[in-house]
């Protein structure tokens, strides 16, 4: 599905990402670790085009990603899911989720409706659809952004630290909702700091370190037998 | 003798008053339409403040510090008086002869919506640089594009502190209305300048005047404190 080559990214003289090729598979589940201000959200990021690769190539079903691609046109596909929510405040939880496909993919309101309710049923908060985004603890927001996401149908999902802004009580029902839709088949791609959902639920663990990815490989080769002292060092602090 | 005896205040308000209900009405034309200018050009200044484009950020800031750096008066006296004689002389370089004259209630509402529009564009850009960059990128990664982000996301958001600010500028306004009268706008002081020069009831021609702006301004600013209380509310 997406296909990266020797990508790199500078923030003037810093270099965020140094290249990186990777490629992610249709349906595959690819988690992201590494130490805070290793790159692991620049990389992310660089895939729908929020922040634009100072050089290398990517490809994104065979199309390549470059100034000319149409941004809105990837991102309906690519869908993104923050740290932070960023929930709408001034819209309904319903209409969080009805905005977008009825804005963008021209999907009629009562359609779209339809397929909020059945969106929020599958997160568990089919009871929230008529209040604000406020009133909603963060685990519960999360969700609703899962739901936001994916109500524009999208082929992939990225994950931005989705549970790293949450009470620990409340990150267990929002990683329920991702390993569901990594059973359904949705690929993923996510940067977090959940070990346990890294090995329960990923096809694949990359650790980066410093803008290198330093290792990729199962989940259990990585968690278990580790090669690089430094993907060592990092499990041993976090395990 | 009592001098208060040489008071003829139901007499003035008899003679003046017509006249500043007439004025009334040009204040509140030269408000209105100069706060829609204001309001509008405040956007676009805002917003293109916030361009990624160099060259049309140079320009408004430069603009922007050549407005605030002049007085309004001043201002309105160059567009009434020196920029038809521009024009003027602009066209006979082409060698076309032309007499250009700017209507003065014209001229008085451009110069207030220029001003104004100026000072409330910082407001305005201020509070949507308040509003959390996520609420942006959440609109971009869900397929909409940069400017649809802004209005349809954004500016909804910044509205309710963008609002109430306005408020204060539009009873500013409706005060400085009576600049107009130096680029000959009949509103209330001009009127009442004529008629305290033909009557000689200075006392009571300026006090009328300054009655008059009080019945505008404080029911105004009371609208004002109103609208910031419901939306400090929400």
């Amino acid at each position: 599905m997406f296909n990266i080559f020797r990508l790199e990214k500078k923030f003037g003289d810093l270099e965020v990402l140094k290249n990186i090729t990777m490629a992610i598979d249709d349906g595959e589940v690819v988690c992201i670790i590494g130490p805070s201000g290793s790159g692991k959200s620049t990389f992310l990021r660089c895939l729908n085009l929020l922040e634009i690769p100072t050089s290398g190539k990517m490809y994104y079903n065979g199309n390549i990603l470059d100034a000319d691609l149409d941004r809105k046109k990837l991102r309906k596909e690519v869908g993104m899911v923050f740290q932070r929510f960023n929930l709408f405040p001034m819209f309904t939880v319903l209409k969080n989720i009805t905005y977008a496909p009825v804005r963008i993919n021209k999907m009629k309101k009562e359609e779209a409706q339809e397929l909020a309710m059945e969106l929020l049923s599958k997160v568990g908060l089919a009871d929230k659809a008529n209040v604000y985004p406020s009133t909603l603890s963060g685990g519960q927001q999360q969700r609703v952004a899962i739901a936001r996401a994916l109500a524009m149908k999208p082929q992939m999902l990225l994950f931005d630290e989705p549970t790293s802004a949450l009470d620990p009580e409340l990150v267990g029902d929002v990683l329920k909702v991702m390993k569901q839709l990594a059973k359904d088949g949705m690929t993923m791609v996510v940067v977090t700091h959940e070990m346990g959902f890294a090995r329960d639920v990923a096809d694949r663990v990359v650790f980066m370190d410093k803008g290198y990815v330093v290792e990729e490989g199962k989940p259990e080769k990585i968690f278990n037998y580790p090669e690089n002292p430094r993907t060592k060092e990092f499990l041993a602090r976090v395990l | 003798m009592n001098g208060l005896s040489q008071l003829h205040f139901a007499k003035a308000a008899e003679l003046l008053v017509p006249s500043l209900i007439h004025g009334f009405g040009v204040v509140v034309q030269a408000t209105i339409l100069g706060f829609l200018l204001a309001t509008f050009l405040g956007m676009v200044i805002a917003i293109g403040r916030l361009s990624n484009i160099k060259v049309i950020r140079g320009f408004l800031y430069l603009f922007l510090e050549l407005i605030r750096g002049t007085p309004l008066l001043v201002q309105l006296v160059y567009i009434y008086y020196v920029v038809p004689l521009l024009c003027d002389l602009i066209a006979a370089l082409f060698g076309y002869k032309t007499e250009v004259q700017i209507a003065s209630l014209t001229a008085g509402i451009v110069g207030l919506g220029i001003n104004y529009g100026c000072y409330m564009s910082e407001v305005i850009r201020a509070s949507i640089l308040s509003i959390d960059a996520g609420q942006t990128e959440a609109a971009l990664v869900l397929g909409f594009g940069k400017y649809q982000a802004l209005f349809r996301i954004v500016m909804p958001q910044a509205l309710r502190s963008i609002v109430p600010s306005l408020g204060n500028y539009l009873v500013m306004m409706v005060k400085d209305t009576s600049l107009l009268a130096y680029v000959a706008v009949n509103e209330l002081l001009l009127r009442t300048q004529s008629f305290a020069s033909q009557t000689f009831f200075t006392i009571e021609s300026y006090t009328y005047l300054a009655i008059a702006y009080l019945v505008i301004s404080i029911p105004l600013s009371l609208l004002v404190k109103f609208i910031e209380y419901k939306f400090d509310k929400k």
